[in-house]
Parts: structure tokens; C-alpha cells; sequence
């Protein structure tokens, strides 16, 4: 068999699958390699007992209906990728107190109208600020599209179409909600829910990104996979066998090969291949320090990982239940409910600093929208909080499952006081995911599943107004959460498929050998 | 559209801000020093040291017992470090080179917890028919050799989220090494939950690591051990097998959960018996039994099948070899004896460790060994290791580290 390829893709994560199904799907001989033993990273599943888990949170936000199409879908209608999607059809529950310290517990529906009622009951006199916001949501969706479509953004047609995107976008969300839009403070307390899946407080995450991301998922309405993210994963994979590309799981990149400035080949454990272009799901900080050689580093790739400083987002802690009794019998009727300890972001995101202070935890039960995810008579949840690395860098190995342990528990805990539902007598499978074990699968910097922080200078925004710089390296580009869209499934995707589109286009012009 | 968002309040230059977006950032990245870029991570280190690849182990003692089928081995690591931390309870998958072929098989550790943060680890072997890999090293394995074992594995061990407090182990022959693991991490304060073992031998001395098990229980009331001997009466010691009435004469009154590791006829008595306790499913836990024997007594399987030769061409990165593989054994095997290093850990269809990618052919997949993943199911995934060629076969089977 050759070991020649156009295209090699590094990690089979979300953006590396999505990426090696656009190199096939663009004629181009592509190997897609992983360390572990399946695709997916964080996409996957796993089987304990009479049960399947999903490893992370997995609401596609930019999916979206027959008449509001999203990114995601149209990409995955473009490569040729079906899955068969469950839509989610209420926002959230979330049970908490307002930054005023008066008790919260609210539910909020999918769908602009429905959205906006919901919000004047909890919180009388907003409907025209939040039919303001939900315009402006409008604008800064279709100047998203704009700068996503691939052209070059002409400022003139943007200063025209798009004015108040422009004048918004410069500022964190909390600045626009409070002093453009004029929210008050509960009903920023309701829209700030969502926050914690971009892992940056409302006072320092960039407006556009927040705002379109709150807007996908109230307008778009958010789908699950029937079966698990590996389903998901298992239909790129089946596509991209489909056009003829090869995979190699438990096949560890060891170095990347340069024939002078330009990538040429990837030193694998199961052997050397030559390629033209890598696409690298891979932290750039692990790859400049460990996988290349040291004079090949770019000077601004230096600059840029110490301004950076390993200032990694989010480390995720899950805790997966199978129960041996129905959501029902047990009386769960939501799929997901946030239980942030406050509704002030800040306050929250330093919470999650140390172990001890973190009082956050989200609670998903699956059978609540789909039934048969499990075995008749029983039911999944799973809670996910998020931790700083501090307190994590400090565990021992013979404190480690006692630590997995008491976590756990306050979870069961919080749900049992702020939900009224105690599953603790019904367990019949227990996982305890930690940052150590996304760091095991995901190899990702301290186990962070959300790349980079998106904070202040680095944000998306910024990111992806340098695009053309951002990858100095010849004929290699990051994707995935630390490249230019950042975290979640739907971005990583997206930034997969449309770096992979580049490599392709790149290939075509024959620049490179 | 006719929106205009007041945005006054916030500043006079909020295009200029958003036009500075990208410039701000590059200012950040000018401003910062450009030095040599570190990937060092505690929590990474501390995934790779619970978890690493393999671990490089040397036997450093062997110990007889008075069963002579039974030798234990006792391994440290070959560089000095801890050993994989594991829970009392997890097995480890050694992999053996075996004249020309490269095999794997799963032992339950026996030794504490504790031993591992001293580089320690230990296993127990016993002779069993057909058992070529326990056999090869019952005759070869000596102090000194060096033998790679995988981190500790498996889901057999107490979790104080789901089981009851009160464990009744059910223990046959060598399944008593798992249990002897948990009741040395119960006597070093590493788990807490009370453990009753019945533990079936044929004859008093026979019994393996009486003097182990009688020592712990002696300092430690948490650990209970009722020995029953099947082929022996004997003052002191349960006689015959260990049935539901015998579970009920040592169980708690209230809840209680039962761990049931051993031979294979051992677990499918014991477990018709736990069967009439009426206990609930997370109640009954087990520890894995290896492949199916004599697949063509299994329910849908092909009669015209067995004892019928295939050819399986192996892909693993850029190397295909075709290997012959009969129908009675589980692909795994064929592909083991061909000397081809693919990664296994299980053995009975589980841990997903062997997953490949079956490309074309067919394959029998008893239903009581089938663990995998639903999508993997529809997509043509297999488990090598619990999944029998009925045909000739294309397989891409993934790398292995050692």
C-alpha cells in the first residue's frame, strides 16, 4: 500500500473527521490518523454494562430547521452526512439566584415569540429591549454568515448592511446587554445561562460570539444525535471510507517531516508518511514543543503562545448515571438544567478555580427526549461542571478516586436539594470522567476540551480576522478548538471543513510540491 | 432594516473598536516575548502515569502455594517508578511473546493499591486446561525476566456510588485474587465497604492464600472469609457448593451486593443461584469470563461453519497480511498467532480495546459477548477479540504501543 498522501489529517476529533471528509470529498488521497482507538475525541461513547454513554455535552446549536438552515447542516448536507437528529425543544431549566441574591428558577422555551413571552413573565417590561436584542441577533447572523462565506470582507458593504453588528461587536456581551440594549440585571441573569459553553464570563466573552450563539440555539432550536455523539462521529467516518480515505486509529504523530520551510510527511508509531498537507487537530503549543523541529518554530508562533501563556479554557468533570428506574417514575421531566451556584458570570467562572468554591454542575437526562436511549425501565443522566487547573495539578493518584468520588456526590447532592429528585438509590452504572481523562483521550493540554481562552484580545472574532496568518507554517494548519472558531462541536466542525477547503484549494493551485 | 441600537453610552469609537479587533490582538502578540514554546502539563503527566501505554515490568519473586498448579508472580516496575495506580478489583493485560506469536491475556492484580505507589504489582497464574498462555508462563517465567503489562483495566471493583456497602464476594479457585486485592485495600484504609467472601476450593489445602486471607481478616473485622469445600467435610469449613442458602446464611438482613469471580462452570452455577435471591441487577456484579467456548453451541450460529479455515487479510497502517483463521476461534487469535501486534485487553468482548474496522465478510458475534457501541454495530465495527470469521475477511486492525 502507498504512503503517499495529499492530505493527512492529525487527530480524529470533531474538526479532524469534518476535515477529512472534505479532503475526500474534494478527490484528495487523505489519511486521518488518531492515538486512540476511535473517532470522535470528545464525539463518542462508551459502554458500561447494559448501557451506552455519551462522553460530553452535545447540543448542536447550529443545526437548525428546514427554513433557517445552519452552518452545520449545510455543511453536512454538502459532504453528504445524515444523521438522525432529535431537536431539543426547550432551551434550558435553570435553578439558581439571581446576581441580586433572590432565588431563580426559571425555564425557557426555544423560539424568538415564545423566548420573549417568557422573559416579560419572569422579568415585566422587556419585551421591546429583547425584541431590540432579538433584531440586532438578526443583523450580527447575517454578518456571521458574511464573514463566514469565504470572500474577503469589503467594510463598505459591512458598514451598510450590518451597522449595528459594528458598532456592538467591539465589546463583551455583559457591555451591550446592560448599557446598549438596557436589559436589567435579572433578565441578563435569564440570557446569560448559556455562557459557560464558550468558558469566558459575559463581561469579557465578545458580543457577536455570544450573541450568535444564544441566537442559534433559541432560534435554530439545538439537536441531539439519537444514539450518542459516536453515531455522529460513525457517520463522517462511514462517509470518508465511503470516498475512499484510509484511518489508522491508535497511531500516535510523532514528528512532523519538512522538506525545507514546507511540511512534507508525518512520522507516525506505525510508520513514516509523505504528504503535502497536515491539518493537525493537535494544541499548537504541543506541537511546537514536542512534534517539530526548533528552528522551524515561527517567530510569531513564539510570540503568540507565550502572549497566549497556556491560557487554556475550560477542564470538564462529568459524572455519567445509568438508573435502574424511568425519568419518569423518578420524576425528571427536563433534559437539561443549569445549576450555577450564582447568575454573575464572573463570580462563577471564578468558582470554578478551585474544587472546593465550584458549585456548578449541569444535569442532562437523555430519556426525557429520547425514550429508548437506554434499556426499558431505566434511564441516563450525566452532570458536567468545569474546574480551573490549579487544584487538579495538585491530586495524587491514591486521592484520585476518592476525589472522583466526593465530586460526584455533591452533584447527587445539588440535584437532590435544588431538584427535589434523589437517583443516589438507583445507580446501577457509575463513570467519573475528570480533566486527568480527557487528558488520557484527548492528549489536549491539561485536559481542556475548549482550546484557548476566548477572552479579551484572543477572541473568535479577533481570530478569525487574522486567518491568513494564523497558520505561518507551509502547508500546515491547526484545527479544532485552539484554531480560529474555538470550542463546541459546531465550530470545530465548521473550522475543520473550511480549513480543510484551504488545504485543498492550495493543492489545486499546485504552489506547493 | 430600520434598527438602530443606541450605543451611545457605551463610546464614541465603538466602529473603530471593532475595526481594531484584529489589530488589538496583534498587539497582544507583538508585546509578548517570543520564546521557546513548553507543552509540559501536571494533569497530562499524572493521565499518563495512571494510564501509560504499557509498563515495562520485571518479575522480581515467585511464589509457590500448595496448590502446585498455582504460582504467583510478583513484578516491579523495570524503571524504578510507581506502578499504574488501579482500584483493588482491576485486572492488568500482560502481553506475551509466545514463539512467534504475540498474545494477551487479563490477570486480576492481588496485590493492595498501596503496592503500586512502590512499583509493586502482583498476579496469581494457575494451570488450567487448554490455558496455553498460563502454561507457557507456569514453565517459563523467571526472576529477572521482563514482562509488559497494560495499566490496571476493567470496571470489577467496589464503587461506593452504586454498591451497597455489605459486598458478598463469590470466589472459585483463583477468582479469589480480585477479592484479595479489595481486602488488602480495605486493610490499608484505601476502600471502606464490609466484604464477606465465600470462597469455594475443592480441599483445605488446596485453598490459595488461606494464610493471606486469614491474616487480613484477623486485623481487619471489615473482612469476612467462609471457605467452602466442595470435595471435602471438613470441621470449621462449608461443605458443597455455594449456593442461595449459603448467600443467605452470610448476607446481611438488609441491602447487600454480590461480586462473582471464577471459572466459567463456577460463575454459571453461582449464578443461577444468585439468580433465586431475587436481587436487584446492580446488585449483581461479575468479573468477565474470556471468549465464548464452543461458539457453535451458541444460539444462530452457522453449523456449515465450524472447523472451516478463512483467510483474513489483516490492514494495519500500511502493512496487509492474510492469515488463516478458523471459524471456532475468535479472530483475535488468528490474528495473534500470526505474530501481528494488535492491541487486546479483555478478551471477552467488552473494553472495546480491539475494535477494528471489518472492511468485507462476515462474522458470528454470540449476543452474550457482544459490547459494542450501538453506532459501531451499524457500521460494521467488530471486537476481534469476541468475533468468529464465517467467511473470508478484510479487517483493519489498529496499531499497538509496545
Amino acid at each position: 500500500m502507498a504512503t503517499k498522501y495529499d492530505v493527512v489529517v492529525v487527530g480524529a476529533g470533531n474538526a479532524g473527521i469534518s476535515a477529512a471528509v472534505k479532503a475526500v470529498c474534494e478527490g484528495k488521497k487523505t489519511l486521518l490518523i488518531d492515538q486512540h482507538n476511535l473517532p470522535g475525541g470528545c464525539a463518542s461513547s462508551f459502554r458500561r454494562g447494559r448501557f451506552e454513554f455519551d462522553p460530553s455535552v452535545h447540543e448542536i446549536c447550529d443545526f437548525g430547521p428546514d427554513d433557517n438552515k445552519g452552518h452545520v447542516r449545510r455543511m453536512m448536507e454538502r459532504n453528504g452526512i445524515d444523521v438522525d437528529w432529535i431537536t431539543v425543544p426547550d432551551c434550558y431549566r435553570c435553578i439558581s439566584k439571581y446576581s441580586d441574591g433572590s432565588p431563580m428558577d426559571i425555564s425557557m422555551p426555544t423560539g424568538r415569540e415564545a423566548f420573549i413571552d417568557k422573559m416579560e413573565e419572569y422579568v415585566p417590561g422587556t419585551r421591546e429591549k429583547m425584541n431590540t436584542l432579538f433584531d440586532l441577533f438578526e443583523e450580527v447572523r447575517a454578518a456571521v454568515e458574511y464573514m463566514n462565506d469565504g470572500t474577503p470582507n469589503d467594510s463598505k458593504y459591512m458598514q451598510e448592511h450590518f451597522p449595528n453588528t459594528l458598532k456592538t461587536c467591539g465589546y463583551p456581551a455583559l457591555t451591550v446587554l446592560k448599557k446598549a440594549i438596557k436589559l436589567p440585571d435579572k433578565a441578563i441573569d435569564i440570557l446569560s445561562v448559556y455562557w459557560c459553553y464558550l468558558g469566558v464570563p459575559l463581561d469579557e466573552i465578545n458580543f457577536l460570539h455570544f450573541g450568535n450563539m444564544i441566537d442559534m440555539y433559541i432560534t435554530r432550536r439545538a439537536v441531539i444525535p439519537h444514539h450518542t455523539s459516536h453515531e455522529i462521529s460513525m457517520t463522517f467516518m462511514n462517509r470518508f471510507y465511503e470516498l475512499g480515505g484510509e484511518a489508522w486509529f491508535n497511531c500516535r504523530a510523532e514528528e512532523f517531516l519538512f522538506d525545507g520551510d514546507h511540511i512534507c510527511g508525518v512520522k507516525t508509531s506505525l510508520g513514516t508518511v509523505e504528504c503535502k498537507q497536515v491539518l493537525a487537530n493537535i494544541n499548537p503549543d504541543i506541537i511546537y514543543a514536542k512534534m517539530m523541529p526548533k528552528e522551524l518554530v515561527p517567530e510569531r508562533e513564539k510570540k503568540l503562545s507565550a502572549a497566549r501563556n497556556h491560557n487554556y479554557s475550560a477542564r470538564m468533570f462529568v459524572c455519567y448515571f445509568a438508573l435502574n428506574k424511568t425519568a419518569e417514575e423518578l420524576g425528571i421531566k427536563d433534559y437539561t438544567v443549569f445549576f450555577p451556584g450564582t447568575s454573575d458570570t464572573r463570580k462563577e467562572f471564578e468558582s470554578f478555580k478551585h474544587i472546593d468554591t465550584n458549585d456548578f454542575t449541569i444535569l442532562l437526562c437523555y430519556n426525557t427526549l429520547i425514550p429508548d436511549f437506554s434499556p426499558e425501565g431505566t434511564c441516563v443522566c450525566s452532570f458536567t461542571s468545569m474546574y480551573g487547573p490549579d487544584d487538579w495539578n495538585k491530586v495524587k493518584p491514591e486521592d484520585y478516586y476518592k476525589l472522583k468520588d466526593k465530586i460526584a456526590k455533591k452533584c447527587l447532592k445539588t440535584m437532590k436539594e435544588k431538584y427535589g429528585v434523589d437517583i443516589e438509590p438507583y445507580i446501577e452504572e457509575v463513570e467519573i470522567a475528570t480533566p486527568m481523562t480527557f487528558a488520557r483521550y484527548l492528549g489536549t493540554p491539561e485536559g481542556s476540551t475548549y482550546g484557548y481562552d476566548l477572552g479579551g484580545w484572543d477572541a473568535m472574532l479577533a481570530r478569525m480576522m487574522m486567518i491568513p496568518e494564523e497558520f505561518p507554517i507551509k502547508g500546515l494548519r491547526h484545527i479544532g478548538a485552539a484554531s480560529f472558531r474555538g470550542d463546541g462541536y459546531s465550530s470545530t466542525w465548521i473550522n475543520g471543513d473550511m480549513c480543510a477547503a484551504m488545504a485543498c484549494s492550495e493543492l489545486k493551485e499546485g504552489g506547493n510540491k | 432594516m430600520a434598527l438602530n441600537v443606541k450605543v451611545g453610552l457605551i463610546g464614541l469609537l465603538d466602529m473603530l473598536k471593532f475595526a481594531n479587533l484584529g489589530k488589538t490582538r496583534q498587539q497582544a502578540i507583538d508585546a509578548a516575548p517570543a520564546k521557546e514554546i513548553t507543552a509540559d502539563y501536571p494533569i497530562n503527566n499524572f493521565a499518563k502515569a495512571m494510564h501509560p501505554d504499557y509498563q515495562k515490568l520485571v518479575i522480581s519473586e515467585i511464589i509457590d502455594h500448595a496448590d502446585a498448579d498455582a504460582k504467583t508472580f510478583i513484578f516491579k516496575r523495570a524503571d524504578g517508578q510507581p506502578a499504574a495506580y488501579f482500584r483493588a478489583g482491576q485486572y492488568i493485560s500482560l502481553k506475551l511473546p509466545i514463539g512467534d506469536s504475540f498474545v494477551t491475556r487479563p490477570y486480576s492484580i492481588s496485590s493492595s493499591p498501596k503496592w503500586a505507589l512502590e512499583g509493586k504489582l502482583a498476579i496469581t497464574v494457575k494451570k488450567n486446561p487448554g490455558g496455553f498462555a498460563a502454561d507457557w508462563m507456569l514453565d517459563n517465567f523467571k526472576v529477572g525476566d521482563e514482562v509488559i503489562g497494560s495499566d490496571g483495566q476493567g470496571q470489577f471493583y467496589y464503587e461506593s456510588l452504586r454498591d451497597s456497602k455489605n459486598v458478598i464476594a463469590l470466589a472459585g479457585g483463583s477468582g479469589i485474587t480480585p477479592f484479595l486485592s479489595m481486602a488488602y485495600a480495605i486493610r490499608d484504609g484505601i476502600e471502606d465497604f464490609n466484604l464477606t467472601i465465600l470462597f469455594g476450593s475443592k480441599t483445605e489445602s488446596a485453598i490459595l492464600f488461606k494464610s493471606e486471607l486469614d491474616a487480613i481478616a484477623a486485623v481487619c473485622p471489615k473482612v469476612k472469609v467462609v471457605h467452602v469445600l466442595s470435595d471435602e467435610i471438613k470441621d470449621g469449613y462449608e461443605n458443597g457448593f455455594i449456593t442461595a442458602e449459603l448467600i443467605k446464611k452470610y448476607a446481611p438482613a438488609d441491602e447487600y451486593s454480590v461480586f462473582i469471580c471464577g471459572p466459567e462452570a463456577m460463575y454459571r452455577f453461582a449464578a443461577g443461584e444468585v439468580a433465586k435471591l431475587g436481587l436487584d441487577r446492580k446488585h449483581v456484579r461479575r468479573e468477565l469470563l474470556g471468549a465464548t467456548k464452543k461458539v457453535w453451541e451458541q444460539p444462530g450460529y452457522p453449523q456449515d461453519k465450524k472447523d472451516k479455515v478463512f483467510k483474513v487479510t489483516v490492514r494495519q497502517g500500511a502493512t496487509e497480511t492474510v492469515i488463516d483463521a478458523v471459524a471456532n476461534e475468535p479472530v483475535l487469535v488468528a490474528i495473534e498467532r500470526a505474530g501481528i501486534k494488535a492491541p487486546s485487553r479483555c478478551r471477552s468482548g467488552e473494553c472495546g480495546w480491539c475494535r477494528s474496522r471489518l472492511v468485507s465478510g462476515e462474522v458470528f458475534i454470540p449476543e452474550e459477548t457482544d459490547g459494542r457501541r450501538w453506532a459501531d454495530k451499524q457500521c460494521g465495527e467488530i471486537h476481534p477479540c469476541a468475533s468468529y470469521p464465517i467467511s473470508d475477511l478484510v479487517l483493519v486492525v489498529p496499531g499497538e504501543y509496545y
